[in-house]
């Protein structure tokens, strides 16, 4: 079943469109991974999709109902970024009950248990939670919530690396226990790709790429060499990445369609030839400009 | 085990080696249950989809068979299927990595085979 549906959707402020003719679908039990340069339209479109923004134009499907102003899809999402405002007034324990009384499946055990493992004090206010401590709390309130369907816009911002882990394995655990959809918009793809189902590419408020992870592991593959014998023998392939290095020779990553067979015509002409990871392909799919770095500093 | 995301092995692939060494080594046996797809993801942190997928690559080379409803169980003669795979395989990709490296130094055949028998004896005696 098709949980989220947009179709033809965009998003104008004033006259910037952060959102441009986006359509794809999500399936039900899926986690997501919203991936896109800084000004993608990554948050405008969770927000659209939570129904805190209006459409400029086309559809958005939420339960199959449209999300903007909508009581059944606010009681079955929930949004969670670093803005999520809470009364000064309310200790981490209140806000963990008032957030119970929203969300009929809010597991208050497991939070409960997530605050101590985290050595957050319940009694501490939310306001004097420190950068990380407050994205740990934010997300935790995100996972214990059991949604139907969970957005996290960077909901790692400020978390130090072992709490970044910890927490994304406490995510999967519990996904593997109550299935639902998630979608995780995140500049650390490394640490995400493997609790990922899919992975929705954005550029420039569009659609890039919706593709399960494991296939976008073999979308390209990269090669190191000797310019001409390189060259030779990626006549005609989309070139995606390529740098010069040394005093002849060259790295290049191009698109492919049959992994195993490029591995293996490149071994036997002698090329270096590795895998791309995650992270970097999706730095040279959404690249601006033709170039790079060394354009900024050529002084031509 | 540690998976290796920046490996040229995909993480499914890893998945499946690994469940293979289980078998070739006796951990799980003939027509027993293998482990299921939620728990391979949560062994190793990884989506419950990517593990399926593990399975699914042996399923399809008939090391595992699904009995429907119970799970993913081992082919009977799985540890043969496996050796044989491996040998025409892997084995075979090791030697042409081989072949192609001493190429790039200039070897001739007969040092290959002599290192070849070196290393064999050597093994030998340990």
């Amino acid at each position: 079943m098709k949980i989220i549906q947009c179709d033809n959707v965009s998003k104008a402020y004033k006259k910037t469109k952060a959102v441009n003719k986006l359509s794809f679908s999500i399936e039900e039990n899926t986690i997501t991974g919203l991936i896109g340069r800084n000004g993608a339209g990554k948050t405008t479109l969770l927000k659209l999709l939570s129904g805190f923004l209006k459409t400029t134009d086309g559809e958005i499907k939420v339960f199959n109902e449209n999300p903007f102003n909508n009581l059944n899809v606010s009681c079955n999402i929930i949004f969670i970024d670093e803005n999520m405002s809470f009364s000064k007034q309310l200790t981490l324990d209140e806000i963990l009950i008032a957030t119970n009384s929203f969300y009929p499946n809010f597991d208050q055990t497991m939070s409960r248990k997530l605050l101590e493992y985290f050595s957050l004090d319940k009694n501490r206010k939310h306001s004097e939670l420190s950068k990380g401590m407050t994205s740990t709390f934010n997300m935790i309130l995100g996972i214990a919530s059991h949604c139907a369907l969970t957005f996290m816009d960077e909901p790692t911002t400020g978390m130090d690396s072992a709490v970044r882990k910890e927490i994304y394995k406490i995510m999967l655990k519990d996904y593997i226990e109550n299935p639902r959809s998630i979608i995780i918009s995140s500049h650390y793809l490394e640490e995400l790709e493997d609790i990922l189902e899919d992975i929705l590419l954005l550029k420039e408020g569009t659609k890039f790429l919706h593709m399960p992870i494991v296939d976008l592991k073999e979308y390209a593959i990269s090669f190191r060499g000797k310019v001409e014998d390189v060259n030779s023998l990626i006549k005609g392939r989309k070139v995606l990445y390529e740098e010069n290095f040394g005093k002849d020779s060259i790295y290049v990553v191009i698109q492919t369609n049959n992994f195993q067979e490029d591995l293996n015509t490149a071994k036997a002409n002698n090329i270096d030839v590795n895998s791309v990871s995650t992270n970097d392909l999706c730095i040279y799919l959404t690249s601006p400009k033709e170039g790079g770095i060394s354009n900024v500093f050529s002084k031509e | 085990m540690i998976l290796d995301n920046d490996n040229l092995i995909p993480i499914y692939v890893q998945i499946a080696d690994w469940l293979e060494n289980e078998i070739l080594c006796g951990n799980i046996g003939s027509d027993e249950k293998i482990y299921s797809q939620y728990q391979l993801a949560e062994m190793f942190t990884i989506n419950p989809a990517t593990a399926a997928k593990g399975l699914n690559v042996l399923a399809a080379q008939n090391i595992l068979y699904k009995k429907r409803g119970l799970g993913m169980f081992v082919v009977f003669n799985a540890r043969e299927v496996i050796r044989e795979k491996r040998k025409t395989q892997t084995l075979n990709t090791l030697a042409l990595n081989l072949v192609i490296e001493a190429k790039r130094l200039d070897l001739d055949e007969k040092e290959i085979l002599d290192m070849v028998s070196k290393i064999i004896e050597e093994n030998r005696e340990g």
